[in-house]
């Protein structure tokens, strides 16, 4: 059997899994939207990878990032569980070793990486505005009636240029909507607002950091040929998109998880493909035993309590007795 | 009097303060999601964060019996200044009836702080007050020598919850202090235990040290900046902070003793002027970092805070200038931890991988092990 090395990237608006071999090389690919059950999805996932690579490939290490990684990382026995931009950036190094600027535009993030020499030396991430985001322009097609697979080719035939205001989602929209009572066509509307959401990106995440090329743009919203135009548009220089533009974090995280088990020479932590039958619940709350009020997390599964974290003195972490041991009868 | 006052670190310094002055003291909780709600639902939307997590604070200390809250107004142009006023009238269009002591600066309304020293003295003479506070101000600076151990050796302590457990008998111990010889006792007591811990202090490449700036209340209240000193120290760094309670009763408490003036002419390069809040200091405490060999810093802003907003806004340059990787984080009650802990941990693999750089080991290090 061969070796393989898993990386999930646990996103708020989609869950990314990828499989590669010890060559980085790779070997399975998903790409799901989160419905808001995260654990649900990873299981369909893995067990499904588990048919196509049966006895073939032996996991040998795996890595989870995005923002419900910890909890995915529990459940899964993970090597390394990491924060996306570290993910993201590594991905991008290893197939574009020259790159300087990555731009990365998921579903509700939105980032910006600054790599010199191979070393992220500067990052930016968006916080509470939207309005840059993959949400908003699926949001924006549903309302002007035009798939979000086809809304970038529609911006590419606009014959005017329009000029939306774009640094609110709320006044974008009712920009929007004034001016196409003006008569401007729907893909002008769109491509106007293309560049909306480029503006907002350079407004709010460059934000005047010095940026030069090579230029990366990956993340969902990357698959846009309307958006890639209006970054090109904006910045004068060519944007270059990766093959697999929309799992860079899960690819990330396999490479990082791979890099680890291999300098370490350790054995996984992986709790083997069982897991997908457990059913897991997940609960929190705040400790009032002294001033340090931690917020606990306590997952169980079938209906056994595996693990409780967040607690500072130990009081919760050490009343199981061995949350290893109780891992590995849960899920034999 | 049942006396309350702003948690804003340790409350240990000031419960013992009002004790030891004979007061009944009701301990403000540290703050939660539960006094942030609190404080943003009766707080005016645009006011600076701070304001609603204290207001939040004192309605909790109210709920648990408190009547009279002590707390220090503020100097310079930042509206911190307002905040025992604002939230005094806000308080008391709440219907509640609760006394305020707001201590302004002695210089600026001098009878009116010694009227004030007077209602809380009461029967002490001036001689056992001044005893008084000087054994709490003993207290700040002996519990101060404490925190700055911990802050620089938590990260290469493997036990951390039995570090944790050994905090808080420490804690207790404090608690119980009545002079100032109880102090000294203490604190031989907590470095005992403290330096029996299992200790494996890194060297050279491997050691980090970030330097936590920011608005006061945020960086010293772990209850709402994500617990950050800890959070960092587990992840291998060692942390300095450019507010400790100790220092801020010498600046502001302590006739002639000043030893902000360095710090701040460290700043003069980007800040002239004093604009308010603790900007100057903070500008030049990120000098200062510097020149002492630390390799990041964490700025801290809460949302709405002028001072710090005009800080944040020199921080890519001073960033340049310095070659020293700078993270600012706002806070409020919007901020998501998730969001938090992403940019910290990122945070920590930039300014990791930019140290091992030139490292042999470099692809090792590069991915954080
Ligand atoms: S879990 Fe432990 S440290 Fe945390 S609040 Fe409870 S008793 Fe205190």
């Amino acid at each position: 059997m061969k070796d393989m090395y898993l990386g999930i990237d646990i996103g708020s608006v989609s869950i990314n899994v990828i499989a590669i071999d010890s060559k980085n090389e790779i070997l399975f690919k998903s790409y799901c939207r989160n419905s808001g059950e995260p654990v649900e999805i990873v299981k369909e996932v893995l067990t499904d990878l588990q048919e196509k690579v049966k006895n073939r490939y032996n996991v040998k290490g795996v890595g989870v990032t995005g923002s419900g990684r910890q909890l995915i990382g529990y459940i899964l026995g993970a090597d390394v569980v990491k924060n996306e931009i570290t993910a993201h950036a590594t991905a991008t190094i290893y197939y574009h070793p020259d790159v300087s600027t990555i731009f990365e535009i998921g579903g509700q993030d939105s980032k910006l990486i600054i790599v010199k020499d191979r070393i992220v030396t500067d990052f930016a991430m968006n916080t509470v505005c939207a309005a840059g985001t993959g949400s908003f322009l699926d949001h924006q097609a549903q309302r002007l009636g035009v798939k979000i697979e086809e809304f970038g080719e529609l911006a590419l035939t606009a014959e005017r240029d329009v000029r939306i205001a774009g640094r609110c989602t709320v006044f974008a929209e009712s920009d929007m909507i004034s001016k196409q009572q003006y008569g401007f066509t729907k893909a002008e509307i769109i491509k106007g607002l293309s560049e909306a959401l480029v503006r907002n990106y350079i407004n709010n995440i460059v934000r005047g950091k010095k940026i030069k090329p090579v230029y990366v743009f990956q993340g969902g919203v990357a698959a846009n040929v309307g958006i890639k135009a209006a970054f090109e548009k904006e910045i004068g220089s060519e944007v270059i998109i990766p093959e697999h533009f929309n799992v860079m974090g899960a690819i990330g995280i396999a490479i990082i998880a791979r890099n680890y088990i291999l300098k370490n020479e350790t054995d996984t932590n992986f709790k083997g493909f069982a897991v997908t039958r457990d059913s897991f619940n997940t609960s929190t709350f705040t400790c009032s035993g002294c001033p340090n009020m931690c917020e606990v997390i306590k997952i169980q599964a079938n209906g056994t309590t595996i693990a409780m974290t967040g607690d500072r003195c130990g009081k919760w972490s050490n009343s199981l007795k061995s949350s290893e041991d109780l891992l590995d009868t849960t899920t034999a | 009097m049942k006396i309350t006052f702003p948690h804003m670190g340790s409350p240990l310094i000031y419960t013992k303060l009002f004790e030891l002055l004979g007061h009944e003291v009701i301990v403000p909780p540290k703050p939660t999601q539960k006094t942030i709600n609190l404080g943003v639902k009766y707080s005016p939307e645009f006011a600076c964060f701070p304001l609603k997590v204290l207001l939040g604070t004192y309605l909790e200390a109210i709920e648990m019996g408190a009547d009279t809250i002590v707390s220090s107004g503020g100097n310079g142009p930042c509206r911190a200044g307002y905040y025992g006023e604002v939230h005094q009238r806000l308080i008391r269009n709440m219907g509640l009836d609760i006394d305020f002591i707001i201590f302004d600066e002695l210089k600026r309304d001098y009878k009116g702080f010694i009227n004030k020293l007077k209602k809380l003295k009461g029967q002490h003479s001036w001689f056992d007050l001044y005893k008084i506070v000087k054994t709490a101000y003993k207290m700040a600076v002996s519990t101060d020598k404490v925190k700055k151990f911990i802050e620089h050796k938590r990260p290469y302590i493997s036990d951390k919850k039995k570090l944790n457990k050994v905090k808080l008998a420490i804690e207790d111990q404090y608690r119980e202090i009545k002079t100032e010889q109880d102090i000294v006792r203490v604190e031989e007591y907590a470095f005992k235990i403290l330096k029996g811990l299992d200790i494996e202090e890194k060297t050279g490449a491997e050691k980090l040290k970030i330097g936590i700036v920011g608005e006061i209340y945020v960086v010293m209240e772990s209850g709402i900046n994500f617990n950050l000193a800890e959070l960092l120290n587990d992840f291998g760094v060692e942390v300095e902070m450019s507010h400790y309670i100790s220092e801020w009763i010498q600046e502001n408490l302590i006739p002639f003793v000043s030893h902000e003036k360095e710090i701040m002419k460290k700043a003069e390069d980007y800040i002239e002027t004093i604009i308010g809040g603790h900007a100057k200091q903070n500008v030049g405490h990120i000098v200062d970092y510097k020149e002492r060999g630390f390799d990041g810093i964490v700025h801290l802003k809460p949302f709405g805070c002028l001072p710090e907003l005009v800080t944040q806004s020199i921080l890519d340059k001073i960033s340049d200038d310095l070659d020293l990787p700078i993270l600012s984080l706002s806070i409020d009650e919007q901020m998501a931890t998730a969001n938090v802990m992403t940019r910290i941990e990122a945070f920590i693999d930039m300014i990791k991988q930019k140290k091992y750089k030139r490292s042999s080991d470099h692809e090792r290090h590069v991915f954080g092990y």
